[in-house]
């Protein structure tokens, strides 16, 4: 026997359909915005990160020299001798890792890192003619730099790949390029802060999105920058390492930390800005879609009390008829929560739909032809928890001050 | 302890042997308005009514007959003094358990019909049925036909309640009131809003279920013709009764 509760509940929603199409669209706006909003601010927060982390990596390992000199001299403290040392200086300093291979090895014992690379970074002038830049050189083992950042990705012109197969080639950013006025094919000069120089070919070029990276930087073999930095097969200014989830990365650089006698950097570390403005967008989103379906909540409230005080006398009469409060609760809940199932349902599948249109819009930045959008199944089930828990709170109301009606003063006119 | 129990066992079994032929006692009861002023709408009223017995309640507004039928309704609980009904002492009972009391054992009909307009007739006189759960909903389906043929309204069972006219209203609500066989039928001026015609109908179906039933009927009603064709009068004059 379907129960009589349900059956007055139904009967009241579908008697009046207009009102019911309103509530149910009040419901289907907010969670669908709720949805949207996330699967963007989500598609923005990664296209952020991986536009970042196209030239950065999760965990860097490098010589961190910085710090006082040590001085040598022991400070004796008697009363009548003064040791001073003015003026100290790095006597015998080291530029890079001269033994990175080791540092590679300590990071390829952990099992959460999944991609190594290590590079010779060094600041450059390139010179085309007259025109000089100072700039940034990157030698790379293009092998591990390709999995790592999927630089082939990022390339406009040309080929990573032929970097290996001359030792006078080099792919320029695209910002950089310009500056020099070079392009595929151009011979361009650079000089070493030692005074080295060499003649370089341009095989390519290369477009991160990182405005401040494209405009100096240039990429070359590690080999070749070993060359032409006269050092040894197994050094490197840099050894990159990126684990399965960036997050991650802050725990996992303290794991290896101990083992490793360089210093050793979570991408956090250095950029801190980059997460606070993920978790700012992500509060935004948050409160902003909460809003939203807080709003609709204030709909459905209103459609309820509107509800409510349309059927008086019928609540009065059912109650004479020996349905108690509870019942009337159930009545008018379940309305309200019908709305919101429907409402949730067809929200979620019009945040679905409204983000995959966003999704296609065209949006031409970095390596992005459209608008970024993340489809999270989280977004989704918390939108739905959420949009059922404010239209039961907001059928509750009504539902409540329903079940408290006093028959005899409805009844009695 | 044990002693006091069983003081109660023994008074509450007298109740009952004094209440066998007593569809309905009320006694002593008391009650007040408060609002805007404190004021006295029934002074002591005690009344018996037995079972089978098609009583009417009359008296000018705001002699407090109306006040009085709700009390026995048991929806006003706000009173002094003891109702017991069907040998139930509804005083005191919480809400919920007056709610399924009514459900059970009493039927209303009321001047305006109040009927769910968007549901149809048949649901609406099967609808305190479903509630109680005690019969099959083909049960129920049978029994509520049976009546809206005794009413004469068989033929619209598939209309809405909103649909049919005012005098057809009146009996699918007396139908609605009587579809759980209660023991006390109360209406508020059920002829009040009726044409000559339709109050005639509806007082010979009170008088027919009080007679060859024995359902007990207890009407305020203002109609001094319906009145004295029951088979007691009550008349109230200023919160008291005066036989």
């Amino acid at each position: 026997m379907a129960n009589i509760n349900n059956k007055i509940s139904w009967t009241h929603l579908t008697s009046k359909v207009k009102q019911l199409i309103v509530a149910v669209l009040s419901v289907t706006f907010g969670i669908s915005m709720y949805v949207f909003m996330n699967s963007f601010m989500n598609g923005v927060n990664n296209a952020q990160t991986d536009i970042t982390f196209t030239s950065m990596s999760h965990i860097r390992v490098y010589n961190d020299p910085a710090g006082e000199p040590a001085i040598l001299l022991s400070q004796k403290s008697t009363s009548d001798t003064l040791t001073m040392v003015s003026n100290a200086k790095h006597i015998n300093y080291t530029e890079g890792m001269i033994n990175a291979d080791e540092v590679k090895e300590v990071l390829q014992k952990n099992k959460d890192i999944v991609a190594i690379t290590e590079q010779v970074n060094q600041n450059v002038f390139f010179r085309n003619g007259v025109t000089k830049v100072s700039g940034s050189l990157s030698g790379v083992d293009t092998a591990n730099e390709i999995q790592m950042f999927n630089t082939t990705e990022y390339i406009t012109e040309g080929s990573l790949n032929d970097l290996d197969k001359r030792s006078d080639a080099v792919v320029l950013g695209t910002g950089l390029a310009d500056k020099l006025s070079a392009s595929m094919g151009d011979n361009i000069s650079l000089t070493t802060a030692d005074g080295v120089n060499k003649v370089f070919k341009v095989v390519g070029l290369i477009e991160t999105g990182s405005g401040s990276v494209d405009k100096s930087r240039a990429i070359i073999s590690i080999n070749t920058a070993r060359q032409l930095l006269s050092k040894n097969k197994s050094y490197a200014t840099d050894v990159m390492a990126n684990v399965k989830d960036y997050n991650d990365a802050k725990t996992i650089a303290d794991e290896v930390r101990s083992d490793i006698k360089y210093k050793t950097e979570a991408w956090q570390e250095g950029n801190a800005q980059l997460e606070s403005a993920n978790t700012l967008r992500d509060i935004i989103a948050i409160a902003v879609s909460l809003t939203i379906l807080i709003v609709a909540g204030f709909g459905i409230y209103n459609i309820m009390n509107m509800t409510v005080s349309e059927k008086i006398r019928e609540i009065a009469i059912l109650k004479a008829m020996g349905f108690d409060g509870r019942d009337i609760v159930y009545i008018f809940l379940v309305q309200s929560v019908i709305i919101g199932l429907i409402g949730g349902f067809i929200g979620l599948l019009l945040g679905f739909a409204v983000a995959s249109i966003v999704d296609r819009i065209p949006f031409k930045i970095a390596s992005f032809d459209t608008l970024p959008i993340t489809y999270l199944p989280a977004d989704y089930i918390l939108a739905m928890i959420f949009g059922l828990a404010i239209t039961f709170i907001a059928g509750y109301l009504p539902a409540r001050k329903a079940s408290k009606i006093d028959p005899v003063q409805i009844l009695r006119g | 302890m044990n002693v006091s129990i069983i003081g109660i066992t023994i008074i509450t079994m007298g109740v009952i042997k004094n209440n066998k032929m007593k569809a309905l006692t009320a006694n002593k009861i008391t009650k007040y308005f408060h609002d805007p002023e404190t004021f006295q709408v029934l002074k002591d009223v005690s009344f018996d009514v037995n079972k089978g017995e098609f009583v009417s309640i009359v008296g000018k507004s705001g002699s407090g007959k109306s006040t009085l039928l709700y009390l026995l309704s048991t929806m006003d609980t706000s009173y002094e003094g003891n109702i017991t009904i069907n040998d139930t002492t509804v005083t005191g009972l919480t809400q919920n358990q007056l709610a399924k009391f009514r459900n059970e054992h009493i039927g209303f009909v009321f001047q305006f019909h109040y009927l769910l307009p968007e549901f149809s007739v048949l649901d609406n006189v099967m609808l305190p049925a479903l509630k109680l759960k005690k019969k099959s909903k083909e049960e129920i389906e049978a029994r509520a036909m049976e009546l809206l043929t005794l009413l004469d309204i068989k033929g619209h069972e598939t209309k809405k309640a909103s649909k049919i006219s005012g005098g057809q209203q009146q009996r699918v609500a007396i139908a609605r009131a009587l579809i759980n066989e209660p023991a006390i039928i109360m209406g508020d001026e059920p002829t009040g809003n009726l044409d000559s015609k339709n109050t005639k109908i509806v007082f010979d179906i009170f008088r027919q279920l009080a007679k060859e039933k024995g359902q007990t009927i207890i009407a305020v009603t203002h109609d001094d013709e319906f009145a004295a064709n029951c088979d007691r009068i009550i008349e109230m004059v200023d919160g008291k009764i005066i036989q």
